[in-house]
């Protein structure tokens, strides 16, 4: 199985860097040539590219309600880095089923097809079966025309798109949950099922689950993991850097990821703060220090 | 004086003439040799440019020709407003991306927050075409069962959230169709600019829902007593209101160096329409009233193109060479230039212009026929009040 790794921007995070409204007004000394077109989508835009030069596979775009939207950041970034999936993170509350379909379609068109949708929510009953309507609806319009739907949240007649903007890939969805539910739902709904970090054991008896799960359903998903990456030159320096999620040297970080694809974990999605920089770390050191090993298996194998 | 033109951002596939009306750019006809964007290689393999690297070039050429920016329409069959504009964000300074948008689509405070991020993205760009009408089947092929006039109800409560929200404190509502408690934008968020809000639709429910809400109102190009008589009548209901509205037109032009090889053009154009297209316009149900009074002109029984003349530079069979309004301006540069100053003296204060090919046309007409404009004697003493 290839293993893709994704890194994730956070549009709340470093909410100085690039914004035009932190910058200060007085009292300061160097000469501020900066204009008011310079933005924070700049930013963005650089954290995009430092993403796709260092190898990694996609881009997530987290859902933050007091920053930029997650969809617009993602559609501003798409034209000038290349080749990234970018998955913009956002829950099935924003809006009718039909447009966010809609909107995919055009996304994939003008982009060759590098969408991908990460729907996320607060995880409560009534939630997930909105986000589940949410999907049947939007893969119907997709797929079938005319499509008709009465349901609970959406209803539709006459449905479904022409040519030409029929026959377009639908963007691969990711769910998340750790629990029964949310990996049931994932059988029957996504293309990858995102699991929070745990250990190896807890890991592999969710991962086993989901797929007996997506077999009674006939469908594939993969396992993918969401994690926090603290990875310095020495296990030393990642202990005193003092961050969260994996911490340690970039062997050590690269290993526990391919202990994690060992247990069938073949999606990543990798963050860490400040984004560029830290893309350009682990892009640089870590990922291919992974890429490397598992050839190695491959060549054990 | 100041009267701010856009451009269209042809959102449903382009052809390169007027004269003919297979949609040789972008991928709404079968990919052949001629073809652009999606083009085809030497080898006859796709050439990977795709529609979005067409509309960047005809933003550009808008941008550079002296549109301040473009509608950006939305139909069943064409790529969406909402995702073009970021996706062209960045490689344009000054294009306003006017975006067509019903709000039945999004939820409000959503809406909100995804218009103040592309505010952000695009340095305050971003305008709003609210479109309420349309109906009958392709309502429901988006997934919107509401009445014709509900719809409006909806139209006038989603705006007030939407301003509500972008006070950036929190803020109740309770609506017949929407109840929100407590919402508000981030600071970081609420600080941009609220989009200006262009407004169709001619029904009534529409003019008392823009008066409430709307920067322009916009219409299609009608008959010229028709077309005066509304914009009186929306600058009246909103002036009872306390405000004050501006008045947009969205037109069609083919501006040529003269009248004779304007006509030619559209000569050519009709005897090109086939049966096939003329089936197509005939008889789309609609409840859009506007569009029922396009429909009335009759375009698709004409035999001659000479019947759909109807008035001085004024073509009624536009629908019959690309999707869209009937009527039309035909001429010369100093023509097109009279006919829009025509219109602004009958009360039109902006106008969304557009001519097929997009990318070609934009700077024809920006560079020919809008510096024409303020000339004639109609407009004069408007000029000068203005001073």
């Amino acid at each position: 199985m290839t293993i893709k790794f994704y890194w994730r921007l956070d549009p709340a995070a470093e909410p100085q860097r690039g914004e035009p409204s932190a910058r200060p007004t007085s009292g300061f000394l160097p000469r501020d040539v900066r204009t008011a077109g310079l933005t924070r989508y700049d930013y963005y835009a650089q954290v995009a590219r430092a993403a796709a030069v260092t190898g990694f596979d996609g881009l997530f775009v987290a859902y933050r309600p007091e920053s930029d939207d997650s969809q617009i950041v993602a559609a501003s970034v798409a034209r000038t880095a290349p080749r990234l999936l970018l998955v913009p993170e956002f829950p099935s509350t924003v809006g009718s089923a039909v447009y966010a379909a809609k909107e995919a379609v055009s996304f994939q068109r003008a982009t060759h097809d590098r969408l991908g949708w990460a729907l996320v929510g607060n995880a409560d009953a009534e939630d997930a079966a909105r986000t589940a309507e949410f999907l049947h609806v939007a893969r119907g319009v997709h797929g079938t025309r005319p499509f008709d739907h009465e349901g609970e949240y959406f209803s539709v007649k006459g449905g479904g798109f022409q040519q030409p903007l029929a026959n377009v890939p639908f963007p691969p969805v990711y769910l998340r949950g750790d629990d029964e539910e949310a990996l049931e739902r994932s059988a029957r709904l996504a293309d990858v099922h995102l699991l929070a970090d745990a250990p190896f054991d807890e890991l592999r008896s969710r991962i086993e689950t989901l797929e007996r799960l997506a077999i009674a359903a006939g469908r594939e998903v993969a396992a993918g993991v969401v994690l926090t990456v603290t990875a310095r030159e020495s296990d030393e320096e990642a202990a005193d850097a003092g961050g969260a999620g994996i911490a340690g040297s970039y062997d050590s970080v690269a290993e526990r990821i391919a202990t994690l694809y060992a247990a069938g974990i073949t999606h990543f999605v990798l963050s860490a703060s400040p984004s560029l920089e830290e893309a350009y770390r682990i892009g640089q050191f870590v990922l291919p220090r992974v890429r490397a090993a598992l050839g190695g298996l491959r060549t054990a194998a | 004086m100041s009267i701010d033109f856009y451009w269209r951002l042809p959102t449903h596939g382009c052809h390169a003439t007027i004269r003919r009306g297979s949609y040789d750019r972008g991928d709404w006809s079968p990919l052949k040799p001629g073809n652009q964007s999606p083009g085809l290689t030497p080898d006859g393999e796709d050439d990977g440019y795709r529609y979005i690297d067409h509309l960047a070039e005809i933003a550009k050429a808008a941008e550079l020709s002296g549109f301040i920016g473009g509608l950006i329409p939305s139909f069943p069959n064409t790529d969406d407003p909402w995702t073009i504009s970021p996706l062209l964000a960045r490689e344009t300074k000054t294009f306003r991306f006017m975006i067509a948008f019903q709000p039945g689509f999004l939820d409000p405070v959503h809406a909100a927050r995804l218009s103040a991020s592309l505010q952000r993205a695009t340095g305050g760009r971003t305008v709003f075409n609210i479109i309420t009408g349309g109906g009958g089947p392709s309502q429901l092929w988006w997934g919107d069962s509401f009445a014709h006039d509900d719809r409006y109800g909806r139209t006038t409560e989603f705006l007030d959230i939407f301003r509500g929200v972008w006070r950036g404190q929190p803020f109740d509502y309770d609506g017949r169709f929407y109840q929100v408690e407590g919402e508000h934008l981030s600071q970081l968020l609420a600080r941009e600019e609220i989009p200006e809000i262009w407004f169709s639709g001619s029904s009534d429910a529409a003019l008392q829902s823009a008066a409430k809400h709307a920067d322009y109102y916009l219409s299609w190009l009608e008959p010229y007593a028709q077309i005066t008589d509304k914009f009186a009548r929306v600058k009246e209901r909103t002036a009872e209101l306390g405000g004050e509205q501006k008045c947009a037109i969205r037109v069609d032009l083919v501006a040529r160096p003269t009248e004779e090889e304007a006509w030619h053009d559209i000569r050519i154009g009709f005897e090109n329409v086939s049966d096939a297209t003329r089936a197509q316009w005939r008889g789309q149900p609609t409840d859009s009233v506007g569009a029922s009074r396009q429909a009335a002109l009759r375009p698709t029984e004409a035999k001659r193109w000479e019947e759909l003349v109807v008035g001085k530079n004024l073509w009624g069979g536009f629908n019959l060479l690309r999707g869209g309004p009937a009527l039309g301006i035909v001429g010369s540069y100093e023509q097109c230039a009279e006919q829009l100053d025509e219109l602004i003296r009958r009360g039109a204060d902006a106008f969304i212009l557009a001519g097929t090919p997009h990318l070609e046309e934009a700077y024809r007409i920006g560079e020919e026929v809008l510096p024409l404009l303020g000339r004639t004697a109609a407009v004069q003493p408007l000029l000068e009040a203005a001073e």
